[in-house]
């Protein structure tokens, strides 16, 4: 796999809501990427992203640490990140960290897609 | 990435202090762990507390000086599957670092500290051998159980 391969992040938008799309291994090496893909959607003043984890094989504290840094300030504006479609050893890390109390987490996209919707 | 055999089952491998490397550090961990009868998922497990700990070090050891050098060395005994690592960089004990109340830490939106805590959540045994006169280089070694 090549160096740009290793990590990366396609965007889409429905309905006012970011998709983002990850795929290979976010790590310290990778997580700044994806640090400055969310900065610049809240900095184009959209606050609800939902992370499709489908295609991510490997995430440590750095990846997790994305998410940490950006939740206060979405949901200070009335957004959120939504996750789904983690694989089980994606998942793990999220679960020994005890993440699932801080975030949603749902099995599909269409799930986390719904609680936006319901949460409006 | 170098390789030394030591006269003993030990390997050893070093690897420049810059995160580009973490992928191959995890992945040669990860061969290791397995060829020792690891599942994959202990594998995993362990590969991610060896990223962990190599993260910490390029970054608050290193300063992210590229320059620096991280050495790894991977054994067993009759009991552990036994990686350390090795550096010259500040010492830095993170066994001094006080364990944090996972649901309160997360609740207040705390960036950094994690990977302590993933590294003590997954090992079984862990220690810290700060340089001294005798050796100039810091040691992190992180055991878990043989399956």
């Amino acid at each position: 796999m090549s160096e740009k391969n290793k990590f990366s992040v396609s965007i889409s938008e429905i309905d006012g809501i970011k998709l983002l799309y990850l795929s290979g291994f976010l790590d310290a090496h990778t997580a700044p990427l994806l640090e400055n893909k969310i900065s610049e959607i809240i900095r184009a003043g959209e606050n609800k992203i939902l992370v499709n984890f489908k295609d991510l094989d490997y995430i440590s504290s750095a990846g997790l640490g994305v998410f940490m840094a950006f939740i206060e300030e979405l949901r200070q504006s009335g957004g959120d990140i939504k996750m789904a479609e983690m694989k089980p050893r994606v998942f793990t890390i999220f679960d020994l960290l005890g993440f699932p109390l801080l975030f949603d987490i749902e099995k599909t996209e269409q799930d986390a897609f719904l609680k936006f919707k319901s949460s409006i | 990435m170098q390789k030394k055999n030591r006269h003993n089952n030990a390997s050893d491998f070093v690897f420049s202090a810059d995160f580009k490397n973490l992928e191959k550090i995890r992945s040669l961990i990860k061969h290791h762990a397995f060829k020792s009868g690891f599942n994959e998922r202990d594998s995993d497990k362990i590969a991610l507390a060896v990223d962990e700990a190599c993260t910490n070090l390029i970054r608050y050891s290193f300063n992210m000086d590229n320059n620096q050098k991280i050495k790894i060395s991977i054994d067993k005994d009759d009991k552990f599957f036994i990686v350390n690592i090795f550096d010259s960089g500040k010492p830095f004990n993170p066994l001094n670092i006080p364990k944090p109340n996972i649901k309160e830490y997360l609740l207040k939106y705390k960036k950094g500290g994690l990977g302590i805590f993933i590294i003590r959540s997954v090992m079984d045994e862990i220690e810290y051998v700060p340089s001294n006169n005798r050796n100039p280089q810091n040691t992190l070694i992180l055991k878990k159980l043989l399956a």
